[in-house]
């Protein structure tokens, strides 16, 4: 079998796989419905050891399902979207048409998002020319070996295009942006800006995910409740054990809100007891010198700081909470560090958010206390409010943006003889 | 006695003693009892870093290993101000580090004790290494680096530290009016010519003496014809890698150019933060530590000590400084610990090679696109 990530040298390879996609795209139309099918046995297929192991193919499994996917489909395009047929409406004609091919640049360090990324671009059609990151070959050839063993009649194989190449190889990442007719980039400052100034046509849609960090926020009355207090540290330990808390959607910090007759220290006690246990469950495999250096530093200078500040951690770099008090969102760590910062008003702390937070997880006993928290989120650029728990569970709208119809053209005919 | 009159009373016995013939368990139980009692007097003295003692997840009082002991990241010392144990008025030197573009410089700060017992250490290393005699001292750099000042960078202090070898002092670089570094080959040649039958010292930055040293005189053919030099350099060797420049080229050119042979070329590693210590290459091309210090590589995976022949980051300690909290470092460099004692060049205690430093951590929001894989997290609560 050839290699499903290809190791490209030139920029020919990449125009002529592209070549063979758009035509493909024009010549043979593929509905979302038919896209659901081939997901549905994809995500079945997904279910092998081989594959289950990789972080994130459980999470995979369910977002490849009809399920979840029709319920995004219809809000985005509309309720008779899935078999690609004409809608009227209003006596116009609408219907969703493929950009052609969209180019993929997802980021390093979340193993499944090559994936979700070409899964929103396939859902409008598209052909997918993919930039797999050098640390994700592995994983990605590993989940699209399972696409083509239920792929028989190729709907969708064929309109992958999976490379691999020096992230130095600015001839190659040109060639990719010069043939595409949209883009999904994922990454960094540094990886996003770059991409994003590649010399695109004037026409390709270019959607960008970039660089943000995500916090959490309780209320006294939840964060207070002894019967409930575990259930919500094992919530908050699971958001920050995913994805090794690198994410945009890992909350960095934890912001409790103060409340007469409550006393944090128990809380806390039991968040110590949930990243224990979330460890024990979900111990490291490996690590990067660089985070660890960093974990040390942040301990080491947060406790430094101000000597009223207090941490948690164990001998090892596993998991650290840093305890003290403030509006402001300290400098994220990452690598399972997470700060927990004690405010006298929610409000205060997510009135200063400003675009760089992606999500706020939050525990809030009141619905209306909640509603005011979201709104003010909304408001000051927040663009996803969940559940604690549920920070990471990836969804459309992401970063405030559809993900499928982006990638589509809506295609308005009047009738000529109405 | 006071604490402190009393820690550098111990200070001044492990100072009068070789400092590589302690066997690995007598070294660990006199320098765990120390540097014990240094925790205590550095709390004392500094309600932050009793903060951080603290929160330690072992108490240290209790401690039976050194690498139990609470340990800072050489980073602290970038803070402003700089991290001390003494007041302001007792400083008299601060020493800030090579950073590269870009960087904050760490900085140390030195009273006069702790001043006083860096050069005394710095002796005691390198006479182990070179012999004890003084001797003329070439110095591959520019004069301004070689007078004392009160604020003294990494290339100074590495210079200063070895003057007590010196009988006199000659720099061979200095600017030309453009400002550029340029080799002073005249005055050089006389200097070779004068001492060609002695002991000479030689020190320089890796760096710069590749760049401002060996490079030009390779170019011209000059060998220099004093086989009985030492020269010993210190200093990173990135810039060194980034020009296909490995540690056997650079000992063969620079041996060339002074026509001696290359064990007299000596590496050695050290750090501003780790003042007093140095570890230079033993003849087996180890790095050893003397009495009054340790060095604990650990797994960056678990940060527990790891066993001969892996490599990890390197941790620093060292009983001498009472003036900044700097008895126990974890550095960002990366070593492979070659085993715990028994080097054949004879020296005792722990010995080691130095790996690679750790690049720079970047937070990173959905991540940059060239990061390494970590974790494996498992994703059942995806």
């Amino acid at each position: 079998m050839n290699k499903l990530v290809q190791a490209i040298s030139s920029a020919a390879e990449i125009r002529c796989a592209s070549q063979r996609m758009r035509e493909l795209s024009r010549a043979e139309n593929i509905c979302p419905d038919q896209v659901l099918e081939v997901f549905e046995r994809w995500a079945a297929a997904l279910d092998a050891n081989v594959v289950r192991q990789i972080p994130g193919v459980t999470f995979l499994r369910l977002w490849l399902r009809r399920g979840t996917l029709e319920p995004i489909l219809f809000r985005e395009l509309g309720q008779g979207c899935l078999h690609g047929e004409w809608s009227d409406q209003g006596g116009v004609r609408l219907r969703a048409f493929p950009l052609g091919v969209v180019g993929h640049w997802p980021a390093g360090n979340i193993e499944i998002q090559p994936i979700l990324s070409l899964s929103c671009a396939l859902l409008g059609g598209n052909g997918c020319l993919v930039r797999v990151p050098a640390g994700l070959v592995e994983p990605t050839e590993s989940i699209i070996e399972k696409l083509h063993e239920v792929d028989s009649a190729g709907l969708l194989k064929q309109r992958i295009f999976a490379a691999s190449f020096e992230h130095s190889r600015t001839d190659l990442h040109e060639a990719m942006a010069q043939i595409v007719d949209g883009a999904m980039i994922w990454g960094g400052l540094e990886a996003v800006s770059q991409i994003r100034a590649l010399p695109f046509p004037h026409w390709a849609r270019v959607m960008v995910f970039g660089p943000r960090f995500s916090v959490a926020a309780m209320d006294a009355a939840t964060w207070g409740d002894r019967n409930q207090q575990s259930s919500w540290c094992r919530r908050i330990a699971r958001d920050v054990w995913q994805f090794e808390q690198q994410a945009c959607s890992s909350p960095q910090t934890l912001f409790l809100e103060r409340g007469a007759g409550y006393d944090a220290a128990e809380f806390l006690q039991g968040l110590r007891t949930a990243f224990q246990e979330e460890n024990g469950a979900h111990p490291r495999q490996q690590i990067e010198p660089a985070l660890t250096s960093a974990i040390c530093q942040a301990r080491a200078s947060w406790l430094l700081d101000d000597p009223s500040h207090s941490a948690w951690f164990p001998q090892s770099p596993d998991w650290t909470i840093l305890e003290g008090s403030g509006c402001d969102v300290p400098k994220p760590t990452q690598g399972r560090t997470l700060t927990v910062l004690l405010v006298e008003d929610l409000l205060d702390v997510i009135s200063r958010f400003d675009g760089a937070v992606q999500t706020l997880g939050l525990a809030v006993q009141d619905p209306g206390r909640e509603e005011a928290l979201a709104h003010a989120a909304g408001s000051h650029g927040v663009d996803r409010v969940v559940k604690l728990g549920q920070m990471h569970i990836f969804g459309s709208p992401w970063d405030g943006m559809d993900l499928v119809r982006p990638m589509v053209r809506l295609v308005r005919h009047g009738r000529s003889h109405a | 006695m006071s604490a402190l009159a009393d820690i550098e009373q111990s200070i001044e016995n492990l100072l009068a003693i070789p400092p590589y013939e302690l066997s690995p368990g007598e070294r660990h139980s006199v320098l765990l009892a120390l540097l014990k009692r240094e925790l205590a007097y550095g709390s004392e003295q500094n309600s932050s870093f009793d903060n951080y003692v603290k929160h330690w997840p072992v108490d240290y009082r209790v401690a039976d290993r050194i690498a139990d002991l609470p340990y800072l990241p050489v980073a602290v010392f970038k803070a402003n101000p700089p991290l001390s144990l003494v007041l302001r008025a007792e400083i008299t030197r601060t020493l800030t580090s090579s950073a590269t573009s870009g960087q904050i410089p760490s900085r140390v700060v030195l009273n006069a004790a702790t001043a006083k017992r860096m050069t005394r250490s710095i002796v005691t290393i390198i006479r182990d290494f070179v012999g004890a005699a003084r001797r003329p001292y070439l110095v591959i750099d520019t004069p301004e680096n070689t007078s004392p000042q009160n604020q003294l960078g990494a290339r100074g202090a590495a210079i200063q530290g070895l003057r007590s070898f010196a009988t006199e002092l000659f720099c061979c670089l200095s600017r030309n009016d453009l400002g550029e570094v340029v080799l002073d080959v005249n005055e050089l040649f006389k200097f070779a010519a004068k001492w060609k039958e002695t002991d000479v010292l030689v020190y320089g930055f890796t760096y710069i003496i590749w760049t401002h040293f060996v490079l030009p005189m390779l170019r011209e053919g000059i060998s220099l014809d004093m086989p009985k030099v030492h020269v010993l350099h210190s200093g990173g060797w990135k810039r060194l890698q980034e020009k296909a420049v490995t540690k056997d080229i650079f000992m063969r050119d620079v041996a060339a150019v002074f026509g001696c042979s290359t064990g007299r070329v000596i590496d050695y590693y050290g750090m501003v933060e780790n003042v007093g210590v140095v570890y230079p290459d033993c003849e087996r091309g180890n790095k050893h530590v003397p009495v009054f210090a340790d060095v604990i590589v650990r797994d960056p995976l678990t940060l527990a000590p790891v066993q001969a022949g892996q490599q990890g980051l390197v941790q620093v300690c060292s009983v001498l400084p009472t003036s900044f909290p700097g008895f126990l470092l974890l550095t960002d460099d990366m070593a492979e610990l070659i085993d715990y004692d028994g080097c054949p060049c004879g020296r005792r205690g722990p010995y080691f090679r130095f790996a690679k430093r750790v690049p720079k951590a970047e937070t990173r929001g959905c991540g940059n696109l060239e990061t390494a894989r970590y974790s494996p997290e498992q994703a059942s609560h995806a």
